[in-house]
């Protein structure tokens, strides 16, 4: 099967590139990095990828708001491009810093382009915070992860997490099924409970997509768990698949059928 | 015209005003003041005003949570406000990403400047806002209050003109007058240039001069360490010839050792892994946070600079303070309070660290009062790169120099030669100049660059631009051959520069780079892809000399000879019968006022519950998690073994492990160690204790001492005879131990002026600190363990023979405020055995978990092991009596038949020995085979129950509630990061 091609989209700050790269690799896509400044030179086309992945980090410094100088960029330079990626089919994925600039871009949640909706404003703790949290995965819109029992263990790396909008904004990314993962308790329940949601996200959201299904984005790092012994309880813990890898598996398999 | 945009949150309050009120309340006791709020302030200029209002909308303003104002005040009916703002010519990361912004808008902005405005209700008296102020918003150094708002953001001066200084005419006090403040060189070295240009008849430049004062700087070229030594009358191999001679042991392991920014050994296919740890104490005394992320910047490019460019894999930290809750009075004037200097410090490792994306996955906290005129901040950074470039490589002549990254300003002017002298209450107003705020993303979009030129073959040579701007980076690499540099060329922040403010300048996140012209074009446009300036500024010109125009006029012209080769060897002596100056310490030494008291055994279990809880709180072996947390610690999804671990994830781990290449199983483990403490009771004792603790660091994680390299960082009071006799103690020390390990020093540095003199002319000694840092290969980090107890029914094993006869220095006798001279001694007989039993049952996959024995001793260790776990133990104290060299000896004798006799059952549980272990294994019969031969003792069990139960025999000492130890573990940094 053709190996779909992956444009892992840096710029100045990113810099969860090359895991990301890697569990886009192990899993049996063609990634490739593309730096900012290539799109807009027009040496690197986006529409001769599948997937957009936009990694972690600290574009231009997050100055102003976390991906914001980014969005500026994308939505100045590249808009004609990403619109066109999109009504063709391709996938976007979002991760931290990538999830910050998809929502302030307004490609999330509701696929307007130029218009922010919700936010991810700074974490209640008023900190970054470097840590592992579970999440689940709620039947949504999303094309190609699928809602589940299973209990996530994944690494959250951030200081502005915190997913917020108008109460009418939020009931509307609920009706349309856009939420993807929930921050949740040792018992499966979606939880406003410090550390466990780790920003203090409504409706403990960790992760949306859009209406089509085919943009995601979230905070927490699935390329950050998909060998065993990135997990902290490898250890202790026996861990037969790594909790980040499905993600990666399945937007793989849906870009080769699709 | 200048735009003001100010943007707050749409609530009430915001986190930043809430954080400051808290601080306020907290810190500064005063409770009148009821609501703060934050605003950022945007001011734009050279932009129209449909303009602004585009770009305020588009960029700045977010109406979700926020609200704007435009060229009006956003807070109203309040009872204070101040704003506060970067000082004009310190720059401000913030600007260029507006800039950009603008730009990519194709709005016209010239220029830019961002700063916070914090509006207080209440009663908020004059004399509290000035004290609110002084000690919570304002560094001086680098900040001001906007009192009145600024007329122009734009920053220009006259160009600074070349001036002579005219040396030959003055007489001895006059040079030491021209030396004072500035260059820092004594009267011989200042007698050695004036001679210089009295043979060559003519005066210097003042760029010569400077050039000179910082590249015989103590922190360039280690005076004290290449000194002959003359030591109670004999002379002795110089302090720096020691340590490196011990680059022959395990010779086969190293690519570099002590020729380049880092320390190389091999690794695996094909591969290298470097270190380097660097000190950043005197800008951090005085301005924390930009001096700990100007720390983390240099250290990162000191790795980025080794051959031809490594790529960053790790990142350390370690500090050294005063107690947070030191009073007020005992600040010495001129210094900031040490909880500030914490929080700040913190705060500017995790700016910086978490932005270049670098792992900060390792690291400490200690405390001791006498840090409190200076703290000691010690960075590291560890690096992979491919071996057929790990080597050192020089420039060819007609290689062109090429500055890349970040502008020259006049920040960081005289930071080498500030951070070779001693402290003084005027150090930070004199000084200011040399700190500044380092810009993250500068830096790693140069890194970035920096790795594609290397790829594509396109670097010959490269250094970073440390301590010493230009004039050190471009001396060294052209040390042999000669460089040609027209300055006017260099890149500027703002224009009115002198040229040899420009040539020192150690403006951050710049690189030197030799480059074949035929290479300059295809370099230039990998740094254009990356938005990274690249500017030829000279080239290697084969002249040996160091010459440098400015508009063709004469800068400087100096013998590379006369440069790196002037300066003579120094002599130096020391007598152990030491002439004691004046000291202040808080702490005696206590050599010379041994307390012979011993404390009195607690009694009761809750005086056992009372005493394990007050050294789980010491600050030297509390939990440092609330610091970890807001590392970014696991970016680059390389680590194999995190800082902390365990059932509830809080187990802390002896080290960090990472996987640098996540294709591949291959471990880099990265440890350390230190103990002030000791090394200021017994300067040879504490080194010992250091390394050893250093190492057993690295033991307990998995490593193997044969695959390991040494780091040395001395951060040691100015050298006067006291202090060179300790400080020639602490090198036999070094030398001693890795001979004894066969391990090599590869890499290390010395800072020798943590002396701190107040305006009496009383000195404080800062205590000496050796700080050991260990990294080395392992081909597979699926073989290695974590602290955390991994069962219940497990069998608990102490490894190595621990000293519960002499603990002074001990946390145990800290908190019981015992002195004594006698520090736990290390049985060096057994201990490379004991290290290779480890080794191998980790490796061999027998050891279940381990931990070294550290501060806080054998209780900390097992505490800690519980807190991961999540679980009980029982142990028997009378098992370690039967502990002997004798293999196989076990008995059930009563202790006083014993060698053991009258061990004092509260010794035993605090002695801080360090090359001890706590071992899990599965039973009795495994530690049986893993460890006869060496000095060991079956100490005890895992059980569910969540209580350490102490025993001796079949006597019940105490039963310990672990919910209760780890509150009083967890509890003082939560409450200092709140």
């Amino acid at each position: 099967m053709i190996k779909p091609k992956i444009c892992i989209l840096r710029t100045d700050g990113t810099n969860c590139d090359e895991e990301l790269f890697y569990a886009f690799e192990k899993f049996g896509a063609a990634p490739e990095m593309v730096h900012v400044n290539q799109l807009r030179g027009k040496s690197k086309k986006l529409s001769s990828f599948q997937i957009l992945a936009l990694p972690g980090g600290f574009s231009y410094g997050d100055d102003v708001a976390s991906g914001k100088i980014l969005a500026v960029e994308l939505i100045s330079f590249l808009k004609n491009e990403l619109q066109e990626f999109i009504s063709k089919k391709g996938l976007i994925l979002g991760i931290c810093n990538g999830f910050q600039t998809l929502v302030r871009t307004g490609l999330l949640p509701f696929n307007n382009f130029g218009q922010m909706d919700v936010t991810l404003a700074g974490n209640d703790s008023g900190r970054f915070e470097c840590r592992w949290v579970t999440i689940k995965t709620g039947d949504s819109k999303c094309l190609f992860v699928n809602g589940s029992d299973e209990l996530i263990r994944i690494a959250v790396n951030h200081g502005e997490g915190k997913f917020y909008a108008e109460p009418k904004t939020i009931q509307k990314v609920e009706d349309e099924s856009l939420v993807v993962f929930r921050y949740v308790d040792e018992s499966g329940q979606p939880t406003q409970t410090y550390p466990q949601n780790p920003n203090g996200s409504q409706n403990a959201i960790a992760g949306i997509c859009d209406p089509t299904g085919r943009i995601l984005g979230l905070m927490p790092h699935p390329e950050k768990f998909v060998d065993i012994t990135q997990y902290p309880n490898w250890r202790r813990e026996k861990i037969t698949k790594p909790h980040g890898a499905f993600i990666f598996e399945e937007m793989i398999k849906f870009a080769q059928q699709n | 015209m200048i735009y003001e945009i100010r943007i707050t949150a749409n609530s009430p309050t915001d986190s930043k005003g809430q954080e400051l009120l808290a601080e306020i309340k907290r810190t500064l006791g005063i409770k009148s003041i009821k609501n703060i709020r934050s605003s950022k302030v945007y001011r734009l200029e050279g932009i129209s005003f449909s303009d602004a209002q585009k770009f305020s909308q588009a960029v700045l303003f977010e109406p979700i949570n926020q609200q704007m104002s435009f060229n009006k005040p956003i807070f109203s009916s309040f009872d204070k406000k101040i704003e506060v703002a970067y000082k004009p010519g310190v720059m401000n990361p913030e600007v260029g990403s507006l800039l950009k912004a603008a730009s990519d808008l194709k709005i016209k902005l010239t220029a830019a400047d961002t700063s916070t405005e914090y509006a207080f209700w209440g009663k908020v008296k004059d004399k509290d806002l000035s004290i609110i102020t002084n000690r919570l918003l304002v560094n001086e150094t680098v900040e001001q209050v906007v009192k009145k708002p600024p007329k122009t953001l734009m920053i220009s001066g006259q160009k600074g003109k070349v001036e002579k200084i005219p040396v030959r005419n003055l007489s001895d006090s006059q040079l030491m007058e021209l030396s004072k403040d500035r260059l820092f060189l004594n009267r011989q070295e200042m007698k050695i240039i004036k001679n210089y240009f009295a043979k060559i008849s003519r005066d210097p430049t003042d760029c010569e001069i400077e050039v000179l004062a910082q590249t015989w700087s103590e922190h360039c070229v280690h005076k004290t360490f290449k000194a002959k030594l003359i030591v109670d009358g004999k002379v002795k191999k110089p302090l720096i010839d020691r340590i490196r001679q011990t680059a022959n042991y395990n010779k086969k392991l190293i690519i570099s050792a002590f020729v380049d920014n880092s320390g190389v050994i091999d690794f695996y296919d094909g591969w290298a892994i470097s270190g380097k740890v660097e000190t950043h104490n005197s800008p951090s005394a005085i301005e924390p946070y930009g001096g700990a992320m100007t720390g983390s910047g240099g250290v990162f490019r000191d790795v980025l600079g080794t051959g031809k460019g490594a790529k960053i894999i790790a990142s350390t930290d370690i500090f050294c303070f005063a107690p947070p809750d030191l009073p007020s009075k005992s600040i010495p004037p001129g210094c900031l309070p040490p909880d500030y200097i914490l929080r700040k410090v913190v705060a500017g490792v995790r700016d910086y660290g978490n932005r270049v994306g670098i792992p900060t996955n390792n690291g400490s906290v200690h405390f001791h009062p006498d840090f409190r005129a200076k703290c000691t901040v010690g960075v590291g950074s560890y690096g992979l790169i491919p071996k057929k470039i790990a080597k050192k490589q020089f420039p060819k002549v007609g290689d062109l120099i090429v500055t890349i990254g970040g502008r020259t300003g006049r920040d960081g002017i005289h930071g080498a030669t500030f951070s070779s002298g001693e402290m003084t209450d005027r150090t930070i107003t004199v000084l200011g100049s040399a700190v500044q705020i380092g810009n993250a993303i500068e830096e790693k979009r140069m890194i970035d660059a920096v790795y594609d030129l290397r790829d594509q073959g396109l670097i010959r040579a490269i250094t970073d631009c440390g301590a010493g701007g230009f004039s050190s980076a471009i001396g060294e690499m052209g040390q042999k051959i000669g460089a040609r540099v027209f300055l006017e060329k260099a890149p500027l922040k703002y224009s009115g520069l002198s040229p040899w403010e420009i040539f020192i300048s150690e403006s951050q996140e710049r690189m030197v780079l030799a480059i074949d012209p035929q290479n300059l074009k295809k370099a230039v446009q990998i740094c254009q892809l990356h938005n990274v300036e690249a500017t030829v500024i000279g080239k290697f010109d084969g002249s040996k000399r160091l010459r440098v125009t400015f508009d063709k006029k004469p800068v400087c012209d100096l013998e590379m000879q006369f440069l790196h080769h002037g300066l003579p060897q120094r002599v130096m002596k020391t007598t152990r019968n030491k002439q004691q100056p004046v000291l202040d310490r808080v702490e005696t030494r206590s050599g010379e006022t041994r307390n012979k008291k011993l404390p009195p055994l607690p009694k009761k279990a809750d005086d056992w519950q009372e005493i394990f809880e007050k050294v789980l709180s010491h600050g030297n072996v509390c939990s440092k998690e609330p610091i970890v947390r807001m590392y970014d610690h696991n970016v680059q999804g390389t680590n194999a073994l995190h800082p902390f671990s365990g059932v509830n994830l809080d187990g802390p781990n002896d080290g960090t492990i990472v996987r640098p290449i996540l294709k591949k199983p291959y471990g880099v483990v990265i440890t350390h160690g230190l103990n002030p403490t000791l090394n200021l009771i017994d300067p040879y004792g504490g080194s010992i204790w250091a390394i050893v603790e250093a190492v057993s660091n690295f033991i307990s994680c998995g490593g193997d001492i044969k695959n390991a390299a040494l780091i040395d960082n001395f951060i040691w009071p100015f050298p006067d005879e006291e202090s060179l006799f300790d400080l020639d103690q602490s090198v036999d020390a070094c030398s001693d131990m890795a001979r004894l390990l066969k391990m090599p020093f590869i890499s290390g540095k010395d800072s020798l002026s943590s002396t701190y003199r107040y305006p009496s002319g009383k000195i404080l000694k800062i205590p000496p600190v050796l700080l050991i840092s260990v990294f080395g290969k392992i081909p597979d980090v699926r073989k290695t363990v974590s602290s955390d107890f991994k069962s219940e029914g497990s069998t608990i094993v102490l490894v190595g023979k621990p000293d519960f006869k002499n603990l002074g220095g001990s946390t145990y006798f800290d908190v019981l405020g015992t002195k004594d001279p006698e520090i736990p001694k290390i049985d060096l007989k057994s201990l490379t055995k004991v290290f290779g039993s480890v080794t191998k049952g980790i490796t061999q996959g027998q050891i279940l978990s381990c931990h070294d024995i550290s501060e806080g001793g054998l209780a900390a260790a097992l505490a800690e092991m519980c807190f991961g776990g999540n679980c009980g133990t029982e142990v028997d104290l009378s098992s370690v009596v039967t502990q002997t060299d004798t293999p196989g000896v076990k008995s059930g004798r009563h202790h006083e038949d014993t060698p053991g006799v009258n061990l004092r059952p509260d010794f035993i549980l605090f002695s801080e020995t360090a090359g001890t272990f706590l071992v899990e294994v599965e039973n009795p019969q495994i530690a049986k085979k893993l460890f006869t031969g060496i000095p060991y003792a079956i100490f005890g069990k895992t059980v569910a129950d969540k209580t350490i139960s102490v025993f001796s025999g079949s006597k019940n000492l105490c039963n310990l509630d672990l919910d209760k130890l780890k509150n009083a573990w967890q509890k003082p940094m939560r409450e200092i990061f709140h």
